[in-house]
């Protein structure tokens, strides 16, 4: 029997109580990322940015696989894009305006969806990821091979910060920091929302029984390409966000590595909770940010260990163990 | 007028012809049973009028309308509804969810990508209408994997029914039912369907008997036999199929 | 001439991509997992192999240790860890994705980040003469190596029952009351063998393409690309898509170098659409 998605209200929590806490928690993590900036160092500071915007990239991933189903290795190549597209306007064309930048690449990574989805979705199954593989390596092999607009193997270093717009304003770590943070919220917002709608709902009942759906009068191709642009749109827009925090981008951005790193982190955290992937990032960043302090080299290892063990032991990954704690609490402590 | 006409109908996977030159006409409001000893092409049949497979020859009319070439989906909004012969519930949502899904996908609110699903008041209403009428109202919020299998039988058919078909296809709808359960079951289906066409694949012909019309009879892809169930039952070509069939050992796979 | 010298490299290259890829494609078309650690396992037969070696172990030895050791690294891996997510496609690729990070973190860690090129036997070492310049034997002996387990690979496949349940395609079920036979034994067989053609392949492809510890993904996707033109099901097909691929990489080099990696993952892509199934693969 195939386990579902962790739906707090299948879960019993329609309790009113249960939902403010919840709620609450949430909101009590918020402010404490608004209020860290000046009380930790820049480096920290610099990794819970690369969390929330690799939060952004893993939820936009599992829109496609924790929801639809599809199990795509080329997710990278929508986040690549729109790192690419970005870096390319700013530092070739000289464009610094930050909203014409993610604007632009955005779009791009969303036509590249759009154009790709249809490829992609000619398959399923294996074959899809196959599919979705090599089209991430295709574009890899572009970037590297088209040194003149993308720098090669070497890609595009000495990324600064854009121009956002306001005339005696300039981003500093800790505004970008907050900048991110903003497109966080309204990203997970606008992905709540999708998988809360009919269509997100038609999107699960797709990855339960797509025959079935066919037979209920979805058209479920459309759905699964529709979700396709969807989160290779989010995806850019994580890929734009990318390259300010670490200043530089590779072919490696559009290729296998950086697909199979964000589904270890969608995995790690949970495809089947709403904000796992959100989780699995942080674990990914963080532990693979403080374990290079201590054990660099081994860093992967351990990465593909603790891998292996979610998808082992973890079903569902972190998230869905949290839940199931929260739920024993909550009936520990008595709700109605 | 003809809710159904399939004319000169082949499909073969590879080289076994499954489906031999089969033409069939059901008028709206029939019920028509379909039988045959396993192997016989029903559930094949069935599969190729929803369009999950495609017809090597032939053509296919649903209320006068070539659907030959029609993806499934847009045959049931043409007016047509299966159900399946294994249980296909989406087993991790409740019950509720299931009904409303279901009824979603009518409408145009389908593709609603901002409003929560669970705002839509009219759905949820009339998935009350539907679980009250299968007497599963109280057991809305289960997971319809938690459910007994006799109300996952329910389930299955009011999920069919929830886009409100003109023809409705049943592929054993009793499979798995215990014989007490059967009658109800019948009942159930004969108040929902009403002024639904039916046509339905079964094995049991006291189903047969209590809900059929007519009956056609497939045996290696082909009509054998047609005609009332009291005619059927006194048809000699039939009963040697049958017996025949039961004489030597029967053929394991799926009809 | 040189186009003689070309395509004897591109066969040549293409059959270490066959002996490995064929260990891929029978797991993929019998179980049904794509082992995205197949590279990995390619990359330590390698090595082990290379070890081996240089403790003074006649060449083909080595190969077949590398080989066996490999397999027995697959066995180990299916009956632990993939034997227990059965029938769980999705989970099963992506644990063999885990175990790619740790394989080639391992293989970092002890042999370090250092091109390896091994060497052919001492016999095998001299050339044959083609027009007026010399061959390297040992790729020929490799095209003869490749042959001969084609046709072994292909006899299982079109000989023995069980090659024909495989080509039927049916599930384990079935093949359990057909034959009688133990399936979870029968999976284990066939990863093993998938697994020791990797690694034998591995270390077989030492004295020709080298071997370095971040090459897990690169093997591996050539393999896929390999078995997604040949086709899967048949291992004809597998030897088929091998050739092409080594002969195309092998003029891609000398006349397009900026292209052919692209042309092949163009290829593959195109493929996929309009013969999902490969070009000699088995319809699904």
């Amino acid at each position: 029997m195939k386990t579902g998605r962790t739906d707090l209200h299948a879960l019993g929590m329609q309790a009113w109580r249960g939902r403010l806490a919840l709620y609450g928690a949430y909101a009590l993590i918020g402010v404490i990322i608004i209020l860290l900036p000046p009380f930790v160092s820049a480096d920290l500071k610099s990794m819970i940015t690369k969390v929330l915007i690799y939060g952004i990239f893993a939820l936009s991933l599992n829109l496609l696989f924790g929801y639809t189903g599809l199990f795509s290795l080329g997710h990278a190549a929508f986040f690549g894009v729109g790192s690419y597209t970005a870096a390319i306007l700013m530092m070739k064309y000289g464009i610094g305006n930050f909203w014409l930048l993610i604007a632009a690449g955005l779009l791009a990574a969303t036509i590249c969806a759009a154009f790709f989805g249809f490829i992609v979705l000619r398959v399923s199954g294996i074959y899809f990821l196959l599919v979705s593989l090599a089209i991430g390596q295709l574009l890899y092999s572009v970037a590297i091979k088209w040194r003149t607009m993308t720098g090669g193997i070497n890609g595009i270093a000495g990324i600064t910060y854009p121009d956002i717009g306001i005339p005696w304003f300039t981003l500093t770590s800790t505004s970008f920091y907050y900048l991110v943070f903003i497109f966080f919220v309204i990203c997970l917002f606008l992905l709540y929302r999708v998988v809360k709608s009919p269509f997100g709902h038609a999107l699960q009942g797709i990855r339960g029984d797509e025959r079935r759906m066919q037979c209920l009068g979805y058209n479920t191709w459309l759905y699964k390409y529709i979700a396709f642009v969807v989160g290779g749109l989010f995806a850019g827009i994580a890929g734009v966000l990318a390259i300010y925090q670490s200043g530089v981008v590779g072919p490696t951005s559009l290729g296998v590595l950086t697909s199979t790193v964000v589904m270890l982190m969608v995995i790690i955290g949970s495809d089947r909770v709403f904000l796992g992937p959100v989780l699995g990032a942080a674990l990914v960043v963080l532990l693979g940010h403080y374990s290079s302090i201590y054990i660099a080299e081994r860093w992967p290892m351990i990465l593909g260990g603790i891998f292996v063990l979610s998808v082992m032991f973890l079903r569902g990954g972190v998230s869905i163990h949290l839940v199931r704690l929260w739920k024993k609490v909550q009936y520990r402590y008595g709700s109605t | 007028m003809e809710a159904l006409r399939i004319d000169r109908l082949s499909k073969n996977f590879g080289g076994l012809r499954v489906l031999r030159d089969l033409s069939l006409t059901v008028e709206a409001g029939e019920y028509v049973a379909i039988i045959g000893p396993n192997g016989a092409g029903k559930t094949t049949l069935l599969n190729v009028i929803t369009g999950e497979l495609s017809a090597n020859t032939g053509r296919l009319y649903l209320f006068g309308k070539d659907i030959t070439a029609m993806p499934t989906h847009q045959r049931v909004h043409a007016g047509l509804g299966r159900s399946f012969q294994i249980t296909r519930l989406f087993y991790d949502v409740t019950a509720l969810d299931n009904i409303s899904l279901a009824l979603q996908a009518s409408r145009p609110s389908r593709y609603q990508m901002f409003r929560r699903a669970a705002s839509y008041s009219e759905v949820f209403a009339e998935a009350e209408g539907l679980l009250k009428a299968i007497d599963l109202w109280d057991k809305k919020d289960e997971l319809a994997a938690g459910i007994s299998y006799g109300e996952q039988r329910k389930m299955e058919i009011i999920l069919a029914l929830a886009s409100k078909p003109k023809l409705l296809l049943m592929d054993e709808p009793t499979s798995g039912l215990a014989p007490a359960e059967i009658d109800g079951f019948i009942r159930m289906v004969k108040t929902l369907a009403a002024g639904t066409t039916l046509v339905f694949a079964a094995h049991d012909m006291d189903v047969v008997f209590d809900l059929a019309h007519r009956v056609i009879v497939l045996y290696y892809g082909q009509i054998i036999a047609e005609g009332t169930p009291e005619q059927i039952q006194g048809n000699r070509k039939v009963k040697e199929i049958y017996l025949g069939v039961e004489k030597d050992a029967p053929n394991a796979g799926v009809s | 001439m040189e186009i003689a010298v070309n395509l004897l490299n591109g066969i040549s290259y293409g059959m270490i991509l066959f002996i490995m890829a064929s260990g891929l494609s029978l797991i993929f078309g019998v179980m049904g997992i794509l082992n995205l650690a197949h590279g990995a396992l390619y990359v330590i037969g390698a090595y082990i192999g290379l070890a081996l070696a240089t403790q003074g172990i006649d060449f083909f030895l080595a190969a077949l240790t590398a080989g066996v050791v490999i397999g027995l690294l697959g066995l180990v891996l299916e009956r632990a860890l993939l034997g227990r997510l059965y029938k769980q496609v999705n989970e099963q690729v992506l644990l063999t994705l885990g175990l790619v990070y740790i394989f080639s973190n391992v293989i970092l860690w002890i042999w370090g980040p250092v091109t390896q090129m091994g060497r052919a036997p001492s016999i095998l070492q001299g050339g044959v003469n083609i027009g007026d310049s010399s061959y390297p034997l040992y790729r020929l002996v490799i095209i003869l190596i490749g042959l001969a387990i084609f046709v072994g690979l292909w006899f299982f496949q079109e000989k023995t029952r069980i090659g024909a349940i495989m080509r039927a395609g049916m599930d384990d079920k079935q093949m359990t009351i057909g034959l009688g036979i133990n399936y979870g034994l029968f999976y284990s067989f066939i990863f093993f063998l998938g697994c020791l053609l990797a690694g034998l392949a591995g270390f077989l492809g030492t004295p020709v393409i080298g071997i370095a510890p971040w090459l897990s993904f690169d093997i591996l996707l050539l393999a896929l690309i390999v078995i997604v033109v040949g086709g899967v099901g048949y291992v004809q097909g597998t030897l088929v898509g091998a050739i092409l691929i080594g002969v195309i990489d092998s003029f891609g080099r000398v006349y397009f170098p900026d292209f052919a990696l692209f042309t092949i993952y163009l290829a593959m892509i195109i493929i996929l659409l309009y013969r999902p199934t490969g070009l000699l693969g088995r319809a699904q």
